[in-house]
């Protein structure tokens, strides 16, 4: 095989078989190839140190209340909505106040819209009522002497005026 | 990063790994799934972002404001990458604007006062005599200043790959780069890091 160390693209390959993320098969025909180029093999030993190097440098422990002081701050974030919308809770209040009298509105009228109120009723449909059930006898006899008034009444109008013809 | 499961979304059935269906349940009010969410990967944040900024108070302050940001977005996050790709988008681009500001100062001055934000050893290295202390502290010392004097890019490529033993393309992905980009960041990094701490070993 050609030296890795050649292109930069290869040499990629040398540096993935240090960190041992190479295929296998590959991984032994670069083996074979370290053995007889000192380059390559150079490179593979300064590799493998630093990497071994790296590898003393641990992290410290997270803090045992990491957790705790997270969640505390998305509880105050919570709280700092809050605090901010306080002040103006009482005109949120009207606010809602207004907008559910406005919705009620809106639905009534949507309702008036999408089921109008039938026609006025026609003689046929006007249903018996319970005025006319209630009409008391007094009432029958005042209308009817009221009739006859008036039916004496244009009698009378009629003959004063075939009189005068 | 491998567990995948299958998810029907709207009748298209996606493949999302865990990480984003878990993140799809925050969305749905569910505060549980954040807080595995959160166990899962808050160690790996802190210290991908400890040693981008290489101080610990700082790195975990960062690391808040990665999770703070995550659960912000919870009603808008969509499976459009692997979710550990987004977690350290925003992890990367805190640490990389806390570099711009100098708000690690503090911690660049204290890489020569070099008792603080150094881990304690363990079960190993339990009474180290003062010479093998003193041999550990100085090699941490140059890893550390090595590191640091990587370009921030180049930096940050290197510890994901290195710590967070990510794929090429996932890096290309936090660094919103293309894959050879990230090849050859990794590459002038090394090159660098050989330089410098190849005598190490």
């Amino acid at each position: 095989m050609n030296c890795p160390l050649e292109s930069r693209e290869n040499a990629g390959q040398l540096l993935d078989y240090c960190t041992r993320k190479l295929d296998p098969d590959v991984a032994a025909v670069l083996e074979r190839h370290i053995a007889i180029c000192p380059a390559c093999r150079e490179f593979a030993d300064h590799q493998r140190a630093v990497w071994q190097a790296l590898d003393a440098w641990e992290a410290e422990p997270v803090s045992a209340d990491f957790n705790r002081r997270l969640y505390q701050r998305i509880d105050q974030q919570v709280s700092w909505w809050e605090r901010l919308m306080q002040p103006l809770r009482p005109l949120t209040l009207r606010w809602n106040a207004a907008a559910a009298a406005a919705g009620v509105v809106v639905v009534m009228a949507a309702g008036l819209l999408l089921n109008p109120p039938p026609a006025g009723p026609t003689v046929a449909n006007i249903p018996d009522t319970p005025q006319v059930e209630s009409v008391q006898p007094e009432q029958v006899e005042h209308a009817l002497d009221a009739m006859d008034t008036l039916a004496e009444f244009s009698h009378h109008v009629k003959d004063s005026a075939d009189a005068k013809m | 990063m491998s567990e995948r499961v299958k998810t029907d979304m709207g009748g298209a059935t996606a493949a999302l790994d865990l990480d984003a269906a878990l993140m799809l349940r925050v969305k749905e009010g569910d505060g549980a799934s954040f807080g595995v969410l959160l166990d899962k990967h808050r160690s790996s944040v802190v210290h991908f972002l400890f040693r981008m900024v290489q101080n610990h108070a700082v790195a975990e302050e960062l690391a808040q404001e990665v999770f703070l940001r995550v659960y912000r977005s919870r009603g808008t996050y969509e499976p459009t990458a692997k979710f550990t790709t987004w977690l350290f988008r925003i992890a990367t681009h805190l640490a990389l604007n806390s570099l711009r500001d100098g708000k690690n100062e503090r911690s660049q001055e204290r890489l020569d006062d070099d008792t603080h934000d150094m881990p304690v050893r363990q079960v190993a290295d339990i009474r180290p005599s003062a010479e093998q202390s003193m041999v550990y502290q100085a090699k941490l010392k140059e890893i550390r200043r090595a590191i640091s004097a990587l370009p921030d890019k180049q930096r940050a490529a290197v510890l994901m790959h290195k710590y967070e033993e990510m794929e090429y393309s996932q890096i290309a992905g936090v660094l919103s780069c293309s894959e050879s980009a990230v090849k050859s960041l990794l590459f002038r990094a090394y090159e660098t890091l050989r330089a410098r701490l190849a005598h190490l070993a």
